[in-house]
């Protein structure tokens, strides 16, 4: 016992690590309490570390605590991807206005972060459903402070008590959902349910119930409609650096506990190691990928077509980011790793673009003191580049060759024609159009309206450039050169115990 | 012996209480009170669970269930205290300055 | 046929991205440096164009084969190695000419070089407008040498961007609502083709050249051998619901382009918005991709589908020509009617490719060519009487014989070939298409020779209009044309002229492809019929 639990703690370095770094942070904060300044670099330093450790723990794939959570290659890509954008987060928070004016409550802010990034790291390896909940709702309990992080501002607050209401009112959903499962099946490790589901035939009607009650639950993590009405306000409400965080790596968490759970407990195993191409069969013919199909459609459409009567940027990328997430659900309806594969090419993706437009937004605000698409008029001749970045940034979200986001809508319609699904696909197709215009009327203020008010040029300083760069150039490359990301896509849809 | 019915039927009637309750009362702790309701109508169903399947997880769970609660409760409440300073209401319906 | 190790192909599509960046770095202030420098790369690049033109081995088809392709370039871009669930991925960097891409070429070295002489006094922005000219440059002609489908894709979008910003800034009043709209359509065209493309992807095999595994490819010329269609696959057989289906999208995606009716309401607005020199390139160079995606990827990979629907594409040729021309006869804005006359015109190549027969798809060829000197021609003549006289109402014109005589000679062949003169190259190409179509669709062809009388009617009717009669005292004192106006018309009054008078110089260069082309395209569709189902 005493041995496997060191075991344990040896593949668990990166929480740990996350762990401690929160201890540390909230422990210097009391101390230095004259240096504010000191505590964002532990916390970030501590961030920086856990990524470096979840990379050595490439390739290597056993459960731990005797299978609460598992470390795979599917666990891995997602730790990298929260803790990357976790990285990219603390940067941009050395120039947001609105993290710098309240210096003295930056203990709080970065040691939140480190615990919502250390709840993701847990939900991206979590398969008991005990763990996922718990997961959850450490990321959920540290976003709802950070959501209302700017407690002066009566929008922050605000985005903040709508936040909560809704994030518990999907637990609460979920938990019932559990509840039943564990009724139904007498286990809460997804292989237990697993197997159980195999063994013995269950009340399909209950399961069902069960089912839509726990999508409940991850629907809300990942912003899918119908349970998304808290994201637009919580997009808008919040400081930026924490939208830019929720919009990607909370998403990212989300889909990795939702593909995790969905593909584990339903999926054939015996039917997936029969066949070397990966056909997966349904246990109980339970369908849940039409229910998914619904959801993905309604998601998307849905984003889409609000995104198009937004004023406000960052209302106008929450709905594109719920949008976003309709096109990734498509690669789970697939049911295949082709499927998954797609998922993840499209997450690296959006990491790039998604934050590279947020962080567009962050600097312009800091300078012109607004967000709302009027005061972008002309911004294409005050600050030509921020202006060309954008532009690349939008086309990519909107799946234009030559950038990333073509690659991510590539692969994911490549896989849905793959399945046959191709009336999801052509959906997907329409809506990406319909996005274009969204995305376009941006572009349109920025290049095609004169300014309003001053014409002085808008300069940034050169660190504030080098980090554009850093989300510009992927976001470019990787639309021509896509190997890497689609080599490191392939080898990491492999999930502990299956196959 | 009471069924393991009577339990689930109890426990369904108490979570659609609190669900309505979060969806349709303006009181900002009245909803923290439903949400409250829905939980522990979750707890009611893992004990009786366990109960039947003879099986010490759920009760295991319910623990957890509880604390998840009460923290969600502390941030609740702080954020309500946050924002009635702000706005001096727990009114949902005032609360608006968010939307579509 | 290299050049510093790069091949020709390479040179002609990237040497306005060369001239983008040295635009970039030049300053704004220096117009002079910007204006010459995009003259030299434009220049550089019609030379290229002319040395393909004249080292072009005519007998060589190409179409389907790499053999038949010349200046071929092809490098292996991204190569991702196969896991069990998701074959090898490759991609290639693959560029050649054959003789429908040549005709093509050429047109575009000769359009965006005319284009920059069009722009040479543009008022806003002069740098930015430079640097989206060369970007667009470079996409219209990576479109027409590229053979892998990915980078087609590629060089596809790469030009709605600047098309969208050159229409959008520099735009006449309503150049918002144009330039979006434009936008749009083709994108919904292109997500219509990119599904269409993903299909075809997964359908189609090739044997690694090595290992002999299995690869999935983008191959254009691989995607048009039915061999290689995988059995069991989304596109595999003949003459199914999926095939007709994806060649439906693939003709949406082209057919907006076109634009073939009912997909052309946004070419009104963005040609009569758009300055004169994008008009230029858009009625010269854009309108002729989606006619040549036809040819290049619709025929040959979809044999069958082409044939089961050539009716419906000379019913829709018939649409195009006549409708176009009556919508241009009731226009009385100048620059619209030269936009519904290319509608009209473009009905002409359609009428030509749905003939399924060498003199038709001949004359469609020569006819995209030709369609491109001449609509190059017509706008620019429309941007040098608005430059004077800041209206293009034709009611407000008359006359002007007297005071613009060297203006009035060049339009008189831009019309004359307009409406298929003989002794001018409008005259062979319409003459090879309708021939061609009489054999295949009687009575549609028939019907779409009105279009001829209309075209000569409406033409006719403005060459008075503005021309003839009572001078109006208004514009008593406008300068005739100027020596840089000239420089951009006289060659293609000249090109056009010449091929009137000897067309083969431009025909031999595609007649082993067109033949080719038919053959295969005759004989995928028998062969495949004869196939068991």
């Amino acid at each position: 016992m005493v041995e496997q639990t060191l075991h344990s703690l040896s593949q668990f370095l990166p929480e740990t690590t996350l762990t401690i770094t929160f201890c540390i942070s909230i422990l210097a904060g009391l101390i230095l309490r004259n240096k504010p300044k000191v505590i964002p670099v532990i916390s970030f330093a501590g961030i920086l570390l856990a990524t470096v450790f979840a990379v050595r723990q490439m390739g290597s794939s056993q459960a731990v605590f005797s299978g609460m959570i598992v470390v795979d290659p599917f666990a891995v890509f997602f730790k990298l991807l929260v803790g990357s954008t976790a990285v990219i987060i603390f940067l941009f928070s050395i120039y947001s206005q609105e993290v710098q004016s309240t210096l003295k409550r930056l203990v709080e802010y970065s040691s939140l972060l480190v615990a919502m990034t250390l709840g993701m790291f847990l939900m991206a390896g979590a398969v008991n459903l005990l763990m996922m909940v718990l997961a959850i709702e450490l990321t959920s309990l540290s976003s709802y402070i950070l959501a209302g992080y700017t407690k002066e501002a009566p929008d922050s607050s605000e985005a903040s008590l709508k936040y909560i209401i809704y994030g518990a009112l999907s637990t609460g959903l979920m938990l019932y959902g559990i509840s039943i499962l564990f009724g139904l099946t007498g286990a809460t490790d997804v292989y237990a349910i697993n197997r159980s589901l195999a063994a013995t035939s269950v009340n399909s009607v209950a399961l069902l119930i069960a089912v839509l009650l726990i999508i409940a639950g991850f629907g809300y993590k990942i912003s899918a409609v119908p349970f998304h009405f808290w994201t637009p306000d919580v997009y808008e409400g919040a400081p930026i650096t924490i939208t830019a965080f929720l919009s990607v790596a909370s998403k990212a968490a989300g889909f990795a506990m939702l593909i995790r759970f969905f593909k584990i407990s339903f999926i054939d195993f015996n039917l997936l190691a029969a066949h070397a191409g990966g056909v997966w069969g349904l246990l109980q013919g339970f369908e849940w990928n039409k229910i998914l199909a619904i959801l993905s459609v309604l998601t998307m459409t849905l984003g889409n077509l609000v995104a198009v009567w937004q004023n406000n940027l960052k209302r106008l990328l929450a709905y594109s980011s719920i949008a976003h997430a309709g096109y990734m659900l498509m690669g789970v309806v697939v049911l295949n790793d082709k499927g998954l594969a797609a998922v993840l090419v499209y997450f690296m993706v959006y990491l790039f673009m998604n934050l590279g437009a947020f962080y567009v937004v962050m600097l312009v605000a800091n300078k012109v003191g607004s967000e709302d698409i009027d005061s972008y008029k002309g911004l294409g001749y005050r600050s030509p580049f921020i202006s060309v970045a954008m532009v690349v940034f939008f086309i990519s979200l909107a799946g234009l060759p030559p950038t990333a986001g073509f690659i991510g809508k590539l692969f994911l319609f490549a896989a849905l024609l793959d399945a046959r699904w191709v009336w999801l696909a052509v959906v997907g197709a329409l809506n990406s159009v319909v996005s274009l215009y969204y995305y376009v009327r941006v572009v349109r203020n920025m290049f095609l309206r004169d300014p309003e008010g001053s014409t002085e040029p808008i300069r940034f300083s050169f660190p504030q450039m080098a980090i554009l760069l850093l989300l510009l150039v992927p976001t470019l490359l990787f639309g021509l050169f896509y190997s890497p990301i689609v080599e490191l896509a392939n080898a990491s849809v492999l999930m502990f115990g299956v196959r | 012996m009471v069924e393991i019915q009577s339990y689930l039927i109890l426990s369904a009637i108490t979570f659609i209480i609190g669900v309505v309750g979060v969806l349709a009362r303006r009181n900002a702790i009245i909803v923290f009170m439903s949400i409250e309701l829905m939980l522990n109508s979750v707890n009611l169903t893992l004990v009786a669970f366990s109960a039947y399947l003879g099986d010490t997880t759920g009760q295991m769970l319910v623990f957890f269930v509880m604390t998840v609660a009460a923290a969600e409760a502390a941030v609740g409440l702080a954020i309500v205290i946050a924002l009635f300073r702000n706005k001096q209401t727990v009114n949902i319906d005032d609360i608006n300055i968010l939307k579509w | 046929m290299n050049f510093l190790g790069i091949g020709t192909l390479s040179w002609i599509t990237f040497l306005p991205i060369l001239g983008m960046i040295a635009v970039l770095l030049l300053p704004k202030e220096n117009r002079n440096a910007i204006r010459w420098t995009a003259l030299a790369i434009t220049f550089l690049q019609l030379v290229a164009a002319a040395f393909i033109f004249f080292n072009f081995n005519r007998g060589l088809a190409g179409i389907n084969t790499v053999e038949g392709m010349q200046f071929v370039e092809k490098v292996s871009w991204i190569n991702i190695k196969g896991v069990p669930w998701f074959g090898k991925i490759y991609v290639e960097y693959f560029l050649g000419v054959d003789g429908l891409s040549v005709p093509m070429v050429l047109l575009t070295a000769l359009i965006s070089f005319v284009a920059v002489i069009a722009s040479w006094n543009i008022e806003k922005a002069f740098k930015g407008y430079m640097v989206m000219l060369l970007l667009l440059d470079t996409g219209m002609m990576g479109v027409f040498v590229s053979l892998d489908f990915f980078l087609f894709y590629v060089f596809w979008e790469v030009m709605l961007l600047p098309m969208y910003f050159l229409i959008g800034i520099w735009g006449g009043p309503r150049r918002e609502y144009a330039a979006i709209k434009f936008f749009l359509y083709t994108l919904l065209g292109s997500v219509l083709m990119l599904l269409a493309i993903i299909a075809l992807y997964f359908s189609v095999t090739i044997p690694d050249p090595t290992t002999g595994e299995k690869i999935y490819t983008f191959n254009m010329l691989a995607m048009m051998n039915p061999a290689n269609f995988e059995p069991g696959s989304l596109l595999a057989g003949t003459s199914t619901y999926w095939r007709y289906l994806a060649y439906i999208a693939l003709f949406i995606g082209f057919a907006i382009k076109v634009p073939v009716f009912p997909f052309h309401t946004w070419l009104p607005d963005a040609h009569v918005e758009a300055p004169t020199a994008i008009s230029v390139i858009l009625a010269g160079v854009l309108l002729k991709m989606g006619t040549y995606g036809l040819l290049r990827i619709g025929y040959p990979m979809f044999p069958d589908a082409a044939n089961h629907y050539s009716w419906a594409l000379a019913v829709l040729a018939f649409i195009n020509i006549v409708y176009g021309a009556l919508c241009a006869m009731a226009q009385k804005d100048f620059k619209k009617l030269i936009a519904y006359s290319s509608v009209s015109h473009m009905g002409v190549v359609l009428l030509g490719m749905s003939a399924m027969n060498t003199q038709g798809m001949l004359g469609a060829v020569f006819q995209m060519f030709n369609h491109g000197t001449i609509t190059a021609m017509l706008f620019l003549i429309v941007g040098v009487i608005y430059d004077r006289a800041h209206t293009r109402d034709l009611d407000a014109f008359g006359g002007l014989a007297i005071t613009m005589p060297k203006y009035t000679g060049i339009m008189t062949v831009a019309f004359f070939a307009a409406l298929g003169l003989p002794g001018l190259s409008g005259f062979i190409s319409e003459a090879f298409s309708f021939l061609g179509a009489f054999q295949t669709h009687r009575y549609i062809t028939i019907a779409s020779t009105l279009g001829i009388v209309l075209t000569a009617a409406y033409m006719l009717w403005t060459l008075q209009r503005v021309f003839l009669g009572q001078p109006n005292e208004k514009w008593a004192g406008l300068p005739d044309i100027n020596g840089r106006e000239l420089a951009a018309l006289v060659p293609l009054a000249i090109i056009t002229l010449w091929l009137g008078v000897y067309p083969s110089t431009m025909l031999d260069i595609m007649t082993t492809s067109v033949n080719h082309l038919v053959e295969f395209v005759k004989q995928g569709g028998a062969a495949v019929a004869m196939l068991p189902k």
